[in-house]
């Protein structure tokens, strides 16, 4: 317990980790003041007029789909020009749509929460991950190098208890900054939206979509904070971290991916962290495998393939968890001359 | 009697894929007993700060025993860890920590009561400094808060390596007061360093390593005895014509200009009455005692010899009268 006082203390004295702090609070401060300034409250007759644009998109929606349906089923063509109508009607079908027409879409410069909320929190996200990955780095890394490690050892000669416990604090400061910023930032949002914008219509879909995203994000800046920590702590310097960031992203993700395109290799995308990244953030993500469709001349090819958040957290976890026994391992037997 | 620290047959080699294999300690051989205050001296990449480490559980040995405080080390290291202080080699610190913050963390973590940082802070010289940053802290000063952070268990055992590094005069003879002072109140103390003077007014006990063995251990008197070869060094009117005399008289001789060093002298007396009693004047007669500096330059092969570049472990490669058997010197352990 003792230990853990230590090292909450120490972790929250890294001016380091205060800069960091600062960062996100400036962030957060400059998103909500900039959309705080762009935003106002819609008046009734501009609220009337966006949800009758609405539901006259919808209505066309449906119009158009019915006329698809009704050439399939071989009524005489419109004398009028109705425009473009596909061979497959599905793809007019509104229930098929991603998402339809809301009143939100027709309000000029004001803030809808329902309608901004998942971009803010994937900004948030974005930054707590590279927060934690930093900080995780930074923390056992500095240690390493400034000889704090040794002196811990020294009074407390327990390897694998001491990093144990540093990588325990870490994440567990790490997620009670993710949940208190996260909750200050979309309510403080959410405020904006009622006092000088347009909450939008919340259901309970919705923030069952805005909490699972949150949920998936606040895993993936744990997964970002063990993975910095375990990098810097083999590499015993916070840049080996860094360095190995940048390495894998410019020579993997960049050029490898690269080479696997000349190379025509099957489901590139699959051989990529980051494909793992974003389907367990968006619980699912549409891939093209290009290879199924390269030697076909003529005719449909369906080359798409999906990746779904069980097989991406798998990864994920295999990878990091991976990464951090090896980790441990090291530091129980490396000589720290 | 159990020692306090003992070390049976260490040995530890490095492997690195740049400088190869690099043997550190070779069979090393250590004992100390409660209430000692011991040296531990070697040269540069002797092995001294590896034995320590490895002491201490910073660094795996291959092969040999070692126990602290009665625990095997390092297995049980952390049973003892709370009676036992060290220091090893230049401490160094988070810079933008404040030197009681430091000590402060460290308290914490070993569960002492955070009330003790302001007395080792105090004792070691660092009260009116200990809420500046470390970074603005002199070599000095980062060395009396690494003994501060040796010191704030209040040690059974005490282990500082090379604890004058970097202090002035002033701080060397602080640290000396010290270290007696913890000596006085019972506290055992190893001690490494290169100023061989400050061991020699410190210590009681001494172990000398070379390129990773013990070359010779024990009392300081009687490692220094070992080496006293009776000599005395001769001033007098008529020098040719004393050197005769003495010569005659069954002594050792050697003719260094203005003086001779007489060798084989139990008692000076026979010098001045071999002399006197042929009216030759003795001008100047002083006993050659050894001291520890010439001891473990002798020992550990590493008298400076001129245009002889000297090896990693500051030993010179010379042929001569440095060079030494070392089982003949292991006869000197107590």
């Amino acid at each position: 317990m003792n230990l853990i006082r230590a090292e909450v203390e120490r972790l929250v004295a890294r001016r380091f980790v205060q800069l960091m702090v600062v960062l996100l609070a400036f962030a957060f401060a400059v998103t909500a003041a900039t959309t705080l300034a762009g935003s106002h409250q819609p008046s009734a007759t501009e609220l009337a007029q966006a949800q009758q644009k609405a539901v006259a998109e919808r209505r066309e929606m449906e119009l158009q789909h019915s006329r698809c349906l009704a050439r399939e089923q071989g009524a005489p063509p419109p004398v009028e020009d109705y425009g473009y109508l596909p061979d497959d009607c599905s793809e007019l079908d509104p229930a098929l749509r991603d998402r339809l027409p809301v009143t939100a879409d027709y309000l000029a410069g004001v803030f809808t929460f329902t309608r901004q909320a998942e971009p803010l929190l994937y900004f948030l996200v974005a930054f707590l991950v590279l927060f934690g990955f930093l900080v995780g780095a930074s923390y056992i890394g500095a240690d390493l190098n400034s000889g704090g490690v040794v002196n811990l050892l020294l009074w407390r000669p327990r390897r694998l208890t001491v990093l144990g416990t540093k990588l325990g604090t870490l994440l567990g400061l790490t997620l009670v900054l993710s949940v208190l910023s996260s909750l200050a930032y979309l309510g403080t949002f959410w405020v904006i939206a009622q006092v000088t914008g347009y909450p939008g219509p919340t259901n309970a879909a919705f923030w069952a979509g805005l909490g699972a995203i949150w949920g998936r994000g606040l895993v993936l800046v744990l997964l970002a904070a063990a993975l910095g920590f375990a990098i810097a702590a083999m590499g015993r310097h916070t840049s080996a971290a860094l360095g190995a960031a940048a390495a894998y992203l410019v020579v993997w993700e960049l050029g490898g991916r690269i080479v696997l395109d000349i190379l025509q290799a099957a489901r590139p995308d699959q051989l990529m962290l980051s494909t793992y990244v974003g389907a367990w953030l968006a619980g699912e993500m549409k891939l093209w495998d290009a290879s199924v469709c390269a030697n076909l001349t003529h005719g449909y090819c369906d080359g798409s393939y999906s990746l779904g958040w069980p097989a991406a957290l798998a990864v994920l976890l295999l990878f990091t968890g991976g990464l951090t026994a090896a980790a441990f391992a090291v530091f129980r037997r490396r000589d720290l001359v | 009697m159990s020692g306090v620290i003992e070390i049976d047959g260490l040995r530890k080699t490095f492997h690195s894929v740049r400088r190869g294999r690099r043997v550190a300690v070779d069979g090393f051989d250590l004992r100390v007993e409660a209430g000692q205050v011991h040296g531990f001296l070697g040269p540069n990449g002797s092995g001294k700060t590896t034995t320590l480490r490895a002491l201490l559980g910073l660094v795996r040995a291959d092969e040999g025993r070692m126990s602290v405080l009665g625990a095997d080390a390092p297995d049980h290291l952390a049973r003892v860890a709370g009676r036992v202080g060290a220091i090893v080699e230049s401490p160094q610190f988070f810079g933008n920590f404040t030197g009681y913050r430091t000590l402060r963390l460290l308290a914490l973590a070993g569960g002492v009561p955070v009330a003790r940082v302001d007395e080792v802070l105090e004792e070691v010289g660092l009260g009116d400094r200990g809420h500046e940053r470390v970074k603005g802290y002199s070599l000095g000063m980062k060395q009396r808060l690494a003994v501060a952070s040796a010191l704030l268990k209040r040690p059974e055992l005490l282990i500082l390596d090379e604890p004058a590094n970097g202090l002035d005069p002033a701080g060397i003879r602080e640290m000396r007061d010290l270290m007696r002072g913890l000596a006085a109140n019972g506290v055992t103390v190893l001690l490494s360093s290169h100023i061989l003077a400050e061991i020699q007014l410190i210590c009681d006990h001494v172990t000398i390593i070379s390129r990773g063995r013990r070359v010779a251990a024990g009392p300081v008197e009687q490692v220094l005895a070992g080496f006293d070869r009776a000599e005395c060094l001769v001033r007098a009117d008529d020098l040719a014509r004393a050197e005769e005399l003495l010569l005659a008289a069954g002594l050792t001789v050697t003719g260094h200009g203005d003086h001779l060093v007489v060798g084989g002298v139990p008692d000076p007396v026979t010098v001045s009455r071999t002399l006197g009693e042929q009216g030759i004047w003795v001008r100047e007669l002083t006993p050659l005692r050894p001291d520890l500096e010439s001891v473990f330059l002798e020992l550990t092969g590493t008298t400076p010899h001129p245009g002889v570049p000297r090896q990693p472990d500051g030993s010179a490669p010379h042929p001569g009268p440095a060079v030494i058997d070392l089982d003949d010197v292991r006869g000197v352990d107590a």
